[in-house]
């Protein structure tokens, strides 16, 4: 563990860890990001370790676990160097046969490729899949080559000399100089323009200042910040290194949420092992900037990742907001200056520094410069993470890059920026992805959780699971959260009863502007976004369970039932046989008929007939 | 204010500005001397900054040098009167929190009544911390589960049963006609027909009754 007491010493240590890496014949990396965990990357790592042991070649091959490489549909994820060559999908069985064929003779093994669901063909290179072809992964992009436990595979790639950089040749005001022209503006959601935030905190009032990252990612459905904090937790650091520099602060801290527990160990060891090579502590690479972090654990509340809220949890007390009349960057931590970034900011900023604020503000729009990390999910073909430019449209994301609908249904809607986002519907989805397009829409990039909906959504129902996640999460500190939003959800379960009014409609309305002004923080006033959004793109669906008291969707239990085909059922049974009720009669060759007053619309035995008889009305 | 120069000593909040020039702000969760957390979305009013404006709550707002508020706009009212809405349509139960909606200008409640005990004001528990330094009193829970407690559940000796808590609150102060029992909550509103002045101005304090009542700060 050699100390990196200088520029030159760190520029050394790059050439020779890139020397020792030349030594090996062949790489194999493996995916270890939660997703391809979730999947067995585990037992197919300890085979793959296994097998080279047996055949002594441990010394000669290196196998790097890393973080996500994104194509979380499709993991365990492997990739084999020389050669570039990508395998998916893998099993423990699979191993023997990687080793012996591509590991030692380069040859590719077919049936490990990835295929190509529109051309049939089977692609080699991870580089050339349509999946990563469309995206510009300029962050996500380094997981595939580091290992993050391992600070000298981040060295190796130049990680730290973003930091010697700043430290040797440039001023605190020129750094954030840099990061104005790039335009760099906050990840988390509120994208707010990274530079003017940091520029506030540096002209605070105060000698204790605080950099803090907020790793409590706590929207459904949305893991990019904790696949950027697992897979390269170094990148942040850093990051944050060169932030505290900028704005004249010597402690900082990750706050992480605990249900993130590999984001938590990796952001540990990453902080130990700076420490070890001096990267964190006194005299950073021999200059007079001095700076260590801790880090600290959220305890299960969505709310803490409000900024107040984070700070009010690092001083030990209940993370619930505070009213923002003086900004935190002012009146913090401890009532101290404090500069609080989302974990993709940070991890650009060294990006930034190295390349150049002309390299970065070349991609993207003119008002959202750069690029961004979706999380991809719901009904389309390729789940996983995703890094694109600003401007992309919705639907080269969801075609392109998603592969399109996973279930043959027709897409519906996007829910875009989580709980506090709204849904684009399919006739926007032409629209580019950017701060100012989506907002005008109704939505907003927020953290970036994209979640894909069908014809099987019914949209009533997505505002109703939306508002039930914000009840569970509000701090309850302030009125029209507290009370407001429930009574939202009041009308919202009503309409899918089948007992909603027009009347209701028009004070659904007037409600959720309400909440969203007098709220006391963002969680309150984004609350009615789901809702109003729905109500904005898809109010005929609304009007339609008022009016008809009907769910077009098929989905309100209330408002559905279950009916078998006259002309289609063979009188077989097995429905009655499935249902957990005992609701369905028959005769042995005759119609069947489903017991209303006992059905309770669970869908087995629409799911059991093999002839499609039972359908939803 | 509302086109009225105020002057206030520094480090006052606009509400507190507002008050003692005897205009009225409606408030719930602020109290003299106590600090002020803002919740209850009462008092809230516009900043005008240029040709923007953001709205704010006045109690946590420190009145600067040339700022201009708008206390009594529409758009205020009609927010103030909806979050009044939404806590008469929760606490029916206390004539202060039904005055307080007819002062806010509420007509008809929109929302079928629940009948909670507590308001989760604050107003107890501040006093406590505070004003006794006790801290017997405390906030428990998140969202729905939020309720005031006893640490662990059990009085500590440290309570000196000054009764205080009990003083401050809104819902001790019992509905005119009567408590409400389940089922038969309704918007009484009827001291709103001593409010003759407050749709010409409504920014004036009109000593009303509804004040007296709950110990607005005009009154103490």
């Amino acid at each position: 563990m050699p100390k990196v007491n200088s520029p030159t010493d760190l520029a050394q240590l790059q050439k020779r860890l890139k020397q020792e890496q030349k030594k090996y014949d062949a790489t194999v990396t493996l995916c270890s990001g939660t997703g391809c965990q979730a999947s067995g990357s585990v037992p197919v790592h300890t085979a793959l370790c296994d097998e080279l042991k047996k055949r002594g070649l441990s010394d000669k091959v290196l196998v790097r676990t890393t973080g996500c490489h994104g194509f979380c549909e499709h993991g365990p994820l492997m990739v084999i160097e020389p050669g570039n060559i990508f395998y998916c999908s893998l099993k423990t069985e699979h191993i023997p046969e990687i080793v012996s064929e591509t590991v030692l003779k380069n040859r590719i093994v077919e049936q490990f490729l990835y295929e190509d669901p529109v051309s049939g063909e089977k692609i080699i290179r991870e580089s050339d899949i349509t999946f990563y072809h469309n995206q510009n992964r300029i962050l996500l992009g380094m997981n595939r080559l580091v290992d993050p436990l391992n600070i000298e595979d981040y060295i190796a790639i130049g990680g730290y000399s973003a930091l010697s950089k700043a430290l040797t040749s440039m001023s605190p005001e020129s750094i954030i100089n840099e990061i104005k022209n790039a335009r760099l503006r906050g990840r988390g959601g509120g994208g707010f323009p990274t530079a003017k935030k940091w520029e506030t905190t540096r002209k605070a009032p105060g000698t204790m200042k605080y950099i803090i990252c907020n790793a409590d990612e706590g929207d459904p459905g949305a893991y990019m910040n904790r696949s950027v904090l697992e897979g390269n937790p170094h990148a942040v650091l850093e990051g944050m290194l060169i932030a505290a520099y900028a704005i004249g602060s010597e402690k900082g801290f990750i706050y992480v949420r605990t249900e993130y527990p590999l984001a938590v160990h990796h952001s540990v060891a990453a902080m130990k092992q700076a420490r070890e090579y001096g990267f964190l502590g006194e005299n950073i690479l021999g200059s007079d900037f001095s700076f260590d972090l801790d880090v600290a654990r959220g305890a299960g509340a969505f709310v803490a990742g409000e900024s107040t809220a984070l700070m009010a949890a690092l001083e030990g007390q209940v993370s619930e907001p505070r009213p923002k009349d003086v900004h935190t960057a002012i009146k913090g931590y401890k009532d101290a200056p404090s500069n609080l970034n989302n974990v993709e900011t940070l991890a650009t900023v060294p990006l930034i520094i190295n390349k150049g604020s002309d390299w970065f503000s070349s991609k993207g729009t003119t008002k959202s410069r750069g690029t961004k990390i979706f999380a991809l999910t719901g009904q389309i073909k390729n789940t996983g993470l995703v890094e694109v430019e600003f401007g992309t449209p919705i639907n080269t994301i969801l075609q392109k890059i998603g592969g399109g609908a996973k279930n043959g249904k027709a897409l519906k809607a996007v829910q875009i920026g989580g709980p506090s986002g709204g849904c684009i519907p399919a006739s926007l989805f032409e629209l580019p992805v950017d701060y100012e397009t989506l907002a005008d829409a109704g939505s907003m990039v927020g953290s970036g959780g994209m979640v894909v909906m069908d014809e099987g959504s019914c949209m009533v129902d997505v505002a109703r699971y939306f508002l039930e996640f914000l009840i569970d999460e509000s701090c309850g500190k302030c009125v029209p959260c507290r009370y407001g939003v429930p009574r939202m959800l009041e009308i919202v379960t009503d309409i899918t009863n089948g007992r909603g009014t027009e009347e209701q409609l028009v004070l659904l309305e007037d409600l959720c502007d309400t909440v969203a002004i007098t709220s006391l923080c963002a969680l309150g006033k984004t609350a009615p976004n789901p809702v109003l959004t729905t109500l904005r793109y898809f109010r005929s669906e609304y009007e339609t369970h008022v009016r008809e008291h009907r769910c077009p969707a098929g989905v309100c239990r209330s408002l559905i039932h279950f009916v078998i085909d006259k002309y289609v059922c063979t009188g077989c049974g097995t429905c009655a046989k499935s249902c957990p009720q005992d609701a369905i009669s028959g005769e042995r060759k005759k119609l069947f008929h489903i017991n209303e007053e006992l059905c309770i619309k669970c869908g087995i035995c629409r799911d059991e007939c093999s002839f499609e008889a039972i359908h939803v009305q | 204010m509302d086109g009225a120069p105020l002057r206030t000593t520094q480090g006052s909040s606009v509400l507190e500005a507002a008050l003692s020039f005897g205009i009225c702000i409606p408030h719930l969760c602020h109290m003299k001397n106590l600090t002020d957390i803002g919740v209850c979305r009462l008092c809230i009013v516009e900043v005008v900054r240029g040709n923007r404006s953001s709205i704010t709550t006045s109690c946590t707002l420190e009145a600067e040098e040339g700022m201009e508020i708008l206390a009594h706009s529409d758009e205020i009212l009609r927010l103030r009167k909806n979050v009044a809405e939404l806590l008469v349509a929760e606490a029916p139960n206390s004539r202060a929190i039904q005055d307080i909606a007819a002062r806010c200008g509420v007509k008809t409640v929109r929302y079928p009544f629940h009948n909670a005990d507590c308001i989760l004001c604050g107003r107890c528990v501040r006093v406590c911390s505070e004003l006794w330094q006790a801290e017997a009193l405390g906030f428990v829970g998140r969202g729905k589960e939020r309720h005031v407690a006893l640490p662990f559940n059990t009085r500590p000796e440290y309570c000196k049963k000054c009764w205080s808590c009990v003083d401050n609150c809104p819902m001790t102060i019992k509905p005119c006609e009567g408590s409400m029992d389940d089922g038969e909550e309704y918007f009484c509103g009827k001291c709103a027909s001593q409010l003759s002045t407050t749709d010409k101005m409504p920014d004036s304090c009109v000593w009303c009754k509804l004040g007296e009542g709950f110990h607005c700060t005009r009154w103490n």
